[in-house]
C-alpha cells in the first residue's frame, strides 16, 4: 500500500454479537478513502455506525464486535488484524482517537497533565522530565491558559472546553499522522464550541494531519472539515467535498438532514389573550446555597439575578443562553424544583409556592415540564403506557380504563405505535422516549409546559419532528409553552418572543424576529454567528476544495 | 436476567468456578443430614481418632466424627448471615434511599449514626450488646445485621443521590408524590440490582463476622456444630491434629472467597461498576 492513502476502506463490514449468537451488521460494505492532511466529517444519526466506524480506524472495537468483511487500512496497516495493530504501534503514533465525553475519559484522581505525561512516557519512551516538558508544550498548542498550573489540576477542576482540549493534548501525544475525533463539542456550548473547533482546525493545518470528526451536528463538520460522510443503517449514503454535498446534496436522506440543520422561519408571535399573562416573574433571583458551619446560607455569586418576565397563554417564549447563563435554573425554579431566594412569581394572578411541596396539586399540575434527557425523564422500571397513565391517574383522578383509553390517544396524537405502550423506556429510541415525555407532560392537560432543552440530546432528524410534534401540541392544547435552549434555529422555529440571559442576567428580550434582526448585545450576535456557519459553508464556490493532498 | 446477561457472565471462568463453589456449599449445608455418616452430637469413638475407612476425617477432642460436623458446621453461621444480610440490605437500603430522598437534617442525622458506628470496633459493639441482653440468635442477627446495614446505607443513599438528579424522579416530586411513594416506586426498583449486589457481598462478610465472633465465644455457642467453634477447639490440639484447624478455616475462607468472587463476575456481567462500595 502506498503512502498516498491514509486511510482506504474497502466494502468493509462490522458485526456485533447478539445474546442469542447471531451477529448484528453495524458496518455495512462501507468504501471510501482519505488523503493525508485531510479532514472527513462523518454524520448521521446515533446507531449510523459512525462511532463505530471511527474505533474501527484505530482497530479497536466494543465488546463482542468483529470485522466481517472487507479491508481497512490505515497508513498501509491492517487494522482489521489485531497483531498488526499491535505490532506496528498503530494507536497514539499513527491514529490516536479522543473520546466523546471529556469527563468520563479522563481519570478522576489524577492530574491532567500527569496523564497526558503517561502516554508520552508509555508510548514514546520519554524521560519523566521530557514527558513533562512535553505535555505542557501540548497543552499550550491546545491553547490551554497557564498550562504549567493547569497541568496541576484534576479534572474536575477544569470547565467542559478545558477538558476538551485536554483530550485532544493527549491525542496529539504522539504526533499522529490522523486524529479521530468522536463528537467532541457535544457537551459543549455553542461559542466554546466554536473555540475548540477552530483550535483543531488550526492544529490540523499545522501539523498537516489527517483528521476524521465524528459528529450528528452539520454545523460543526462545516465548520472544519473539507470533505463529509453522510452515513444511516451503517452504509455510506453520500461522500463527497463539504461545499459540493451542502448546496447540491444527491440522496433525500442528506437533505432532510440538511433542512432540519438549517434556522428555519420565524415563529409567529401570537396575539395576548384576555385577561392578566399566565406567569408573571417579578425580580428573581437565585444563589446557590452554601453550606456553612451549622446550616447553609447563599452563596454570594448568583446564578440568576433580577429577572422579570410575563408569559401569556397560549404563547411561546423561548428563553436562550449559553450554558452557565442560568437558563435552566430558571426552568427549575418556575417548576419549583428550587426556591428563588429573592422575587416571586405568579401564575394566573395568584402566587406560587417557591417549591413544588408549596404548590397546590391543581397549580402542580397546570404546570408540567419536559427534560433534555429523554432516557433519564423515564422510570425505566415502568412500561411506557404506565408511565403516562400514572400522571393521568394522579392529576385527573381518571380511572384506570379511562387512563388506558386517553393515554392511548396521546400515544397516537404524538405518533407513536399502540405497541410501544407496553414497552419499557430503553427499548426506544431517543425520539420515541421524548415523545413519550412529551405524552406525560400533556396527560396532566397543563396550561403551561416548560420545554428545558428537549431537543438538544437528539438527531438534527429526530429534533424537527419533536418540535413540529411540539408545535401542533400546543396549537390543540392551547397550553403555553417556556422554551428553553441553546439552538437559535430550535428558538425561531418555536418562540415568538425571546428571553436572552447571559451569566444569570436578561441581556434582551423582544420579539424573536426584532432580537435577531439587530442583536443589541453580544451573546445574541455570537448565537446569531454560529447559526450562520452552516449558510456560508454552503454557498461558497466549490472551487476552494483542497481534497487532493 | 437477560440471555445477554447469561452470555457474558458464561465468558468469565472464574465467576462461573466461584458459583459452582457456593452453590456445592450450599447443597452441603442444606442436605448435611443426608450426606453426614454419623449424628454431629454422638460421641461414636475415642477422641481425637486419626482418619481411617470409617470415620474419614477422625474424630474430634470429644470422640464426634469430624467429617459430619464440618458438614454441618455451616448451617447456623449461613442461617445468621443470610438473615442479617437480608435485614441488613432492607433497612439499611430504605434507610439509605431515604437519607437521599429527604436530605437536610434526616440526611444528616442518618449520615451521623452511620459514622458513629463505623468508628467503633466491630467487636466490642458486638461485646456491648452481649453483654447487655445476652446472647441468643435471634440477638446475633440483630447485631449483626446493624453492624452489616451502615455499609448499605452508604451505597443506597449514594444510588439514591444519583437518582435524585434524574428526570423521572424530579417529576415525581414535580407531582407532588409522596416521599414514601417516591421511594418505593421510583428509586427503590432502580436500586434493585445494586442492592441484590450488597445482599451477596454482606451475607459474605457477616459470615466472616459470625464466625470470627463464634471463635471468642460471642456468636453461636456450643454444642452446636459451627466452624468458628471448631477452629477455637482445634487450636489445642494444632501440632498433632492440624487438619482440625486448617479444615473448617478452608470451609469458611472457600465460601467467603467464592461469594465475593462470583457477585463481582455477575454485577459485572449485569453491568453495575459501581458495584463494590461501602465500609
Amino acid at each position: 500500500m502506498s503512502t498516498t492513502t491514509l486511510i482506504d476502506a474497502r466494502d468493509l463490514s462490522v458485526g456485533y454479537e447478539m445474546a442469542d449468537g447471531g451477529l448484528r451488521t453495524v458496518l455495512d460494505r462501507v468504501r471510501f478513502g482519505l488523503a493525508p492532511g485531510v479532514a472527513l466529517g462523518i454524520v448521521g444519526e446515533s446507531g449510523s455506525g459512525k462511532t463505530t466506524l471511527g474505533r474501527a480506524l484505530l482497530g479497536h472495537l466494543r465488546d463482542g464486535g468483529r470485522f466481517t468483511g472487507g479491508t481497512l487500512t490505515v497508513a498501509g496497516i491492517d487494522v482489521t488484524d489485531a497483531r498488526s495493530v499491535a505490532r506496528s504501534g498503530l494507536r497514539g503514533r499513527i491514529a490516536a482517537m479522543a473520546p466523546q465525553n471529556p469527563l468520563s475519559s479522563l481519570t478522576h484522581h489524577l492530574a491532567v497533565g500527569a496523564q497526558i505525561e503517561e502516554i508520552l512516557r508509555l508510548r514514546a519512551g520519554l524521560s519523566r522530565t521530557a514527558a513533562r516538558d512535553r505535555a505542557i508544550a501540548l497543552m499550550a498548542e491546545t491553547g490551554l491558559p497557564d498550562p504549567a498550573r493547569l497541568a496541576r489540576r484534576y479534572p474536575h477542576q477544569l470547565s467542559g472546553g478545558q477538558r476538551q482540549r485536554v483530550i485532544i493534548a493527549a491525542a496529539l501525544a504522539c504526533d499522529p499522522a490522523l486524529l479521530v475525533l468522536d463528537e467532541p463539542t457535544s457537551a459543549l456550548d455553542k461559542s466554546t464550541e466554536a473555540q475548540v473547533l477552530d483550535l483543531v482546525a488550526g492544529i490540523r493545518a499545522e501539523r498537516g494531519m489527517g483528521l476524521v470528526l465524528i459528529s450528528h451536528d452539520l454545523n460543526v463538520v462545516a465548520r472544519v472539515c473539507d470533505r463529509v460522510m453522510v452515513m444511516r443503517h451503517g452504509r455510506l449514503v453520500e461522500e463527497g467535498p463539504v461545499e459540493a454535498v451542502y448546496s447540491a446534496p444527491q440522496a433525500q436522506y442528506t437533505r432532510d438532514l440538511l433542512d432540519s440543520a438549517r434556522p428555519t422561519r420565524a415563529a409567529p408571535v401570537r396575539p395576548r389573550g384576555a385577561g392578566g399573562p399566565l406567569l408573571r416573574a417579578e425580580a428573581l433571583h437565585f444563589a446557590y446555597p452554601e453550606a456553612t458551619l451549622l446550616g447553609s446560607r447563599a452563596r454570594k455569586a448568583a446564578a440568576l439575578s433580577d429577572i422579570a418576565f410575563d408569559l401569556h397563554r397560549g404563547e411561546t417564549l423561548g428563553v436562550i443562553g449559553e450554558s452557565g447563563s442560568g437558563k435552566s435554573t430558571l426552568a427549575a425554579l418556575v417548576c419549583g424544583l428550587r426556591a428563588p431566594t429573592a422575587g416571586r412569581l405568579l401564575f394566573d394572578g395568584a402566587a406560587l409556592g417557591a417549591l413544588a411541596g408549596r404548590r397546590s396539586r391543581e397549580q402542580l399540575r397546570r404546570i408540567q415540564i419536559v427534560f433534555q434527557d429523554p432516557l433519564s425523564s423515564l422510570n425505566p422500571r415502568l412500561r411506557c403506557g404506565e408511565s403516562v397513565m400514572h400522571a393521568m391517574r394522579h392529576f385527573l383522578g381518571a380511572g384506570s380504563r379511562e387512563a388506558r383509553e386517553r393515554s392511548a390517544g396521546l400515544f397516537a396524537q404524538l405518533g407513536l405505535e399502540p405497541d410501544l405502550f407496553e414497552r419499557y423506556p430503553r427499548q426506544l429510541s431517543g425520539g420515541q422516549q421524548q415523545r413519550v415525555a412529551i405524552a406525560r407532560a400533556f396527560a396532566a392537560e397543563p396550561d403551561l409546559l416548560i420545554c428545558d432543552e428537549v431537543t438538544s440530546a437528539l438527531d438534527a432528524a429526530v429534533q424537527g419532528q419533536v418540535l413540529d410534534l411540539l408545535a401542533s401540541m400546543q396549537a390543540r392544547s392551547g397550553c403555553a409553552i417556556l422554551l428553553i435552549t441553546h439552538d437559535l434555529g430550535v428558538l425561531r422555529r418555536m418562540a415568538g418572543r425571546t428571553l436572552v440571559l447571559d451569566k444569570g442576567r436578561m441581556a434582551e428580550s423582544g420579539t424573536t424576529a426584532e432580537v435577531f434582526s439587530s442583536p443589541r448585545s453580544t451573546t445574541a450576535a455570537a448565537l446569531l454567528a454560529a447559526a450562520h456557519q452552516i449558510e456560508r459553508r454552503s454557498t461558497t464556490p466549490i472551487q476552494t476544495l483542497e481534497t487532493t493532498a | 436476567m437477560t440471555n445477554e446477561t447469561l452470555l457474558r457472565l458464561g465468558r468469565r471462568p472464574a465467576a462461573v468456578t466461584a458459583l459452582t463453589v457456593v452453590a456445592l456449599h450450599l447443597g452441603a449445608a442444606v442436605f448435611a443430614p443426608l450426606l453426614s455418616p454419623a449424628d454431629p452430637y454422638a460421641m461414636i469413638g475415642f477422641p481425637l481418632m486419626p482418619p481411617d475407612g470409617t470415620n474419614l476425617l477422625g474424630t474430634d477432642e470429644l470422640g464426634r466424627d469430624f467429617l459430619t460436623r464440618l458438614l454441618h458446621g455451616g448451617r447456623t453461621a449461613l442461617l445468621v448471615a443470610f438473615a442479617s444480610g437480608a435485614l441488613a440490605v432492607g433497612g439499611g437500603g430504605l434507610a439509605g434511599l431515604a437519607a437521599a430522598r429527604y436530605g437536610g437534617w434526616v440526611d444528616d442525622a442518618i449520615c451521623r449514626l452511620v459514622d458513629m458506628q463505623l468508628a467503633l470496633p466491630s467487636i466490642l459493639f458486638v461485646s456491648l450488646f452481649v453483654a447487655g441482653f445476652g446472647q441468643s440468635l435471634p440477638m446475633l442477627v440483630l447485631v449483626v445485621a446493624l453492624l452489616m446495614s451502615m455499609g448499605v446505607v452508604r451505597t443506597a443513599r449514594a444510588q439514591g443521590l444519583g437518582l435524585m438528579e434524574q428526570g423521572f424522579v424530579k417529576a415525581a416530586i414535580l407531582r407532588g408524590e409522596t416521599g414514601f411513594s417516591i421511594i418505593l416506586r421510583e428509586m427503590l426498583p432502580n436500586a434493585a440490582e445494586l442492592l441484590a449486589v450488597e445482599l451477596a457481598l454482606r451475607s459474605s462478610s457477616a459470615l466472616l463476622l459470625v464466625s470470627a465472633l463464634s471463635f471468642l465465644s460471642l456468636g453461636i455457642s456450643a454444642p452446636t456444630p459451627d466452624w468458628g467453634l471448631m477452629i477455637r477447639d482445634g487450636l489445642t490440639s494444632m501440632r498433632t491434629e492440624p487438619w482440625l484447624v486448617a479444615a473448617p478455616a478452608a470451609m469458611i475462607s472457600s465460601l467467603v472467597i467464592a461469594i465475593n468472587v462470583a457477585t463481582e463476575g455477575v454485577a459485572e456481567a449485569l453491568g453495575l461498576e459501581a458495584a463494590r462500595g461501602g465500609a
